[in-house]
């Protein structure tokens, strides 16, 4: 070959070694794969450019050996990476692993390194080893640090993704929520584990059949269902139904369907997802929640009701609850009649207990604290009426009734308040009427008897002065010089029929009682004693006389006249009574069966009686003791006595009250 | 004069003893009784000229005796009254008093007491009726006159001079003069002072 000729081949080699190091070089920072040679001997290393970069070097920045490099991989990695190489390169194989380098930045990059040959020689080198070892290594490395984070985030991912699936699984479990994927191209549904539970299935893979899921819903629900869905699928509206699932055994679950539509790019629908839970114990206990609301709507309806009622009745009868202590002087109720009875307006608010208790009339305070007192100390009910001063200005009488309940504390109350003021009014002016009719009644008998006495007067006067006047002119005609005896005696004689008329006037009214009894009733005695007694009460309490009955019972009735019967036991009875005028004497009352078929009634006074002498008059006609008697009373009432078939008669214990007796036959004896 | 003529005294009780008894004791002083038993017998009696009286029973049926007083006065009759009661009270009592009661008696009374009482009713209307008469006959006298003549009468009263009467009448001293004689004579009067006392009484008489 000629000169020129290997000088052209060798030039044309030398441009070919030129492209063929270019490409390996671009091909190596591709691929970041770079190569190196270590010398074995001398532990001096060749790296190639991209190596370089590798390790965060610029190309061929300065020359490289074993310690240098050592260097510059991991600590953690150092000693392992090197233990490993020099057993490789004892047991004759080729070495390589993975691990890290640091670089200058303090990067920390991962590396994969292969060793390709082992050279014991290099191939045209004279210098061989005798012993055949390799005395040179020749391997690529590889940057894999972006490779191994992305196999990392990915392991991570799908560890992720088992978790989430496993954690939605556990949710959907827990939280009775299943979901769906309806594929509407194939028509294929795939529903989840718990979705199969809802359904009273067990878990199975592998999509359900739309029909059979049909069959699965409740009857009554299918057409909502199903309609749910096509509005669904023909509008944007997201399919939102609640309908009850056949369970295969039978049972019934209600469950809630949320969905949502997916479409693609044209609009059209291809998938539909949903989530179904089961509601049926939420349900329930909703339900059972409604029914204890309702109920509890009921009873505070209930108790509203009864307020309004208590709030009327309270109202309606002036009656106001509260509840207190009396020593703390706290407040714990009070209804609002309760401030209406004091005036106040309840609407105000809580009224402290001293704006009630103010309210109380001084004069009454001081007998109603006594009382209060002694009952909190005895921890005893309580039962007061006391009279206050309304913001009105209005006295009212209250009446308070307290309870203490025993396991509270000391003072503590609960009651009512009522007015009673329209009740005491009541019972005032009922106390005054009676008063009223009890006065009349004892007027009219007086009067009765000043009236008789005072017809009688005018009659027996009467006939008197005729006879006086006939007395005067029988003197007159005898007086003077020529007396008219004939005139004297005729009115002499005058004189004497005159007289002789009043006695019969008398005669005539002793007659008219002895007489007059045409009524004829049946009359209870002890009844009879009772009315004169509460007729004479006024004069009874006037005089500070006590009255004492003591009237036999099952008395057999009398036959007579009520009303002079009653006359005869009030003209006794205030006999009695005028006896012991301020004395504070006993008017004694009794009545008894006789033996005889008679009743004997007595009427007895503590007064000053009546003197032996005296014993014998009293019942004469006229006969009186009393500055304003007429004398009449005890004659007429023998009279009426008598004129019942009885008779009445007194004794007289010296000094020491008067009794007077009478008898009167009962209805049994008198055989009418 | 008729005022000779005997007194009467009536009586009204409605009890016959009673007033027969007491025409007794009237005829014991020779006194002539006319009894009624009823108010109104006696009211329907005119009651003649001549000097009475009238013992009145307050208490009598149908009228009561304080009643019959002021029907009397109603009626213009003006006869002394002597109450009798069995029962007199002091309101009753000077109720009858005022009313011009000459007494109130009380039954049984003393037949004295009604003499006496009767004694100074009869003398009572024996005044009063002479005090009528005189009246009625001024008042006859005062019918005689002529209107001119009552006036010169009232001014002769109120003390003028025929002069000043003269000067008011509007004529002659002697014409006032001549009405001022008539008048004199005409009532009879003896001075001034006799016309003047004249015109006093029949002025109260007229307001009476």
């Amino acid at each position: 070959m000629a000169k020129e000729d290997v000088e052209k081949t060798l030039a044309e080699l030398s441009r070919d070694l030129g492209e063929s190091k270019a490409r390996l070089e671009e091909a190596q920072r591709v691929a970041h794969v770079g190569h190196w040679e270590w010398d074995l001997a001398t532990d001096v290393i060749v790296w190639s450019d991209e190596t370089y970069r590798i390790f965060g070097l610029s190309p061929q920045e300065r020359p490289m050996d074993l310690a240098t490099v050592r260097s510059m991989v991991h600590p953690d990695d150092r000693e392992p990476l090197y233990q490993a190489v020099d057993q490789d390169l004892v047991a004759g194989q080729r070495p390589s692993g993975e691990f890290r380098i640091v670089r200058p930045s303090g990067e920390v990059r991962t590396v994969s390194s292969l060793t390709s040959e082992r050279w014991s020689s290099l191939p045209g080198d004279t210098k061989r080893d005798a012993s055949g070892r390799p005395y040179r290594l020749f391997g690529t490395i590889q940057d894999i640090t972006d490779r191994k984070c992305t196999e990392e985030a990915l392991q991570e991912i799908s560890r992720n993704l088992l978790e989430s699936k496993t954690r939605l699984e556990e949710a959907q479990r827990v939280a009775h929520v299943g979901h769906y994927y309806w594929n509407l191209v194939t028509n294929r549904v795939t529903w989840s584990d718990e979705l199969y539970r809802i359904y009273g299935l067990s878990p199975q893979e592998g999509p359900t059949d739309m029909a059979i899921i049909r069959e699965m819903i409740h009857p009554e629900d299918r057409e909502l269902v199903f309609r749910a869905a096509e509005e669904a699928l023909r509008s944007e509206v997201r399919p939102d139904a609640e309908h009850r699932v056949l369970r295969p055994n039978g049972e019934v679950r209600t469950v809630h369907g949320l969905g949502t539509v997916k479409r693609d790019a044209s609009g059209r629908p291809y998938e539909m997802f949903g989530t179904v839970q089961d509601i049926t114990d939420r349900k329930r206990a909703e339900e059972a929640l409604q029914r204890t609301q309702l109920d509890l709507r009921e009873v505070t309806r209930e108790l509203q009701r009864q307020q309004a009622y208590l709030t009327e009745a309270q109202s309606l009868t002036h009656t106001g609850s509260w509840a207190c202590n009396l020593l703390t002087r706290q407040i714990f109720h009070s209804s609002d009649e309760n401030a209406r009875l004091y005036g106040f307006d309840p609407s105000q608010g809580a009224i402290p207990f001293d704006r009630f208790y103010n309210a109380i009339l001084a004069e009454d305070e001081v007998a109603l604290r006594a009382k209060l007192e002694n009952a909190i100390r005895e921890g005893a009910d309580y039962d007061v009426e006391f009279r206050i001063r309304r913001t009105d200005g209005a006295i009212r009488f209250l009446r308070g009734i307290g309870h203490h309940n025993p396991s509270q504390e000391i003072g503590e109350y609960v009651g009512i308040t009522m007015d009673i003021t329209e009740r005491k009014c009541a019972d005032e002016e009922r106390e005054k009427l009676r008063q009223l009719e009890a006065d009349l009644a004892h007027i009219n008998r007086v009067n009765m008897m000043g009236e008789l006495a005072a017809a009688l007067a005018h009659e027996i006067k009467q006939p008197i002065a005729a006879a006086v006047a006939n007395a005067g002119a029988c003197l007159g005609f005898l007086e003077g010089e020529r007396p008219d005896i004939l005139e004297a005696r005729e009115a002499a004689t005058g004189t004497i029929g005159c007289a002789r008329r009043a006695a019969e006037i008398i005669d005539h009214v002793r007659s008219l009682f002895k007489k007059s009894f045409p009524k004829r009733e049946s009359v209870d005695v002890n009844e009879l004693i009772r009315e004169v007694a509460l007729l004479l009460h006024n004069d009874i309490r006037r005089n500070s006389v006590t009255v004492h009955l003591e009237l036999a019972e099952n008395l057999p009735e009398v036959a007579g006249d009520r009303v002079q019967l009653e006359q005869v036991l009030m003209n006794l009875m205030l006999n009695a009574i005028e006896a012991m005028r301020d004395a504070r004497g006993d008017l004694r009352i009794t009545s008894q069966p006789n033996d005889d078929g008679h009743l004997l009634i007595s009427v007895s006074d503590t007064g000053l009686g009546v003197p032996a002498d005296k014993v014998d008059q009293i019942f004469d006609t006229f006969f009186t003791t009393k500055p304003q008697g007429t004398g009449m009373g005890l004659a007429i009432s023998r009279s009426i006595v008598e004129s019942h078939g009885g008779r009445l008669w007194a004794t007289s214990d010296s000094g020491r009250g008067a009794t007077f007796r009478f008898t009167l036959p009962h209805d049994g004896s008198m055989g009418t | 004069m008729s005022t000779s003529s005997s007194p009467i005294v009536f009586v009204v009780d409605d009890d016959e003893d009673m007033r027969v008894s007491m025409q007794r004791v009237l005829k014991t002083v020779g006194l002539r009784a006319e009894l009624f038993a009823t108010p109104q017998d006696f009211l329907q009696r005119n009651i003649p000229d001549a000097p009475s009286c009238l013992v009145l029973d307050v208490r009598l049926p149908g009228m009561g005796g304080l009643e019959v007083q002021h029907k009397l006065i109603e009626a213009g009759i003006n006869i002394p009254i002597i109450f009798i009661t069995a029962h007199g009270d002091i309101p009753m009592t000077v109720k009858a008093m005022k009313s011009g009661a000459v007494e109130f008696l009380t039954k049984p009374f003393r037949h004295q007491e009604l003499l006496d009482a009767i004694q100074q009713a009869l003398q009572r209307d024996q005044l009063s009726r002479r005090h009528r008469n005189e009246i009625a006959e001024l008042q006859q006298r005062y019918k005689g006159l002529t209107a001119r003549e009552r006036k010169v009468m009232d001014l002769v009263v109120s003390g003028m001079q025929t002069k000043q009467i003269a000067s008011v009448l509007g004529t002659s001293e002697i014409t006032a003069a001549v009405h001022r004689g008539h008048v004199m004579h005409k009532m009879q009067a003896g001075s001034p002072a006799e016309l003047g006392s004249m015109a006093e009484r029949l002025k109260l008489s007229a307001n009476r």
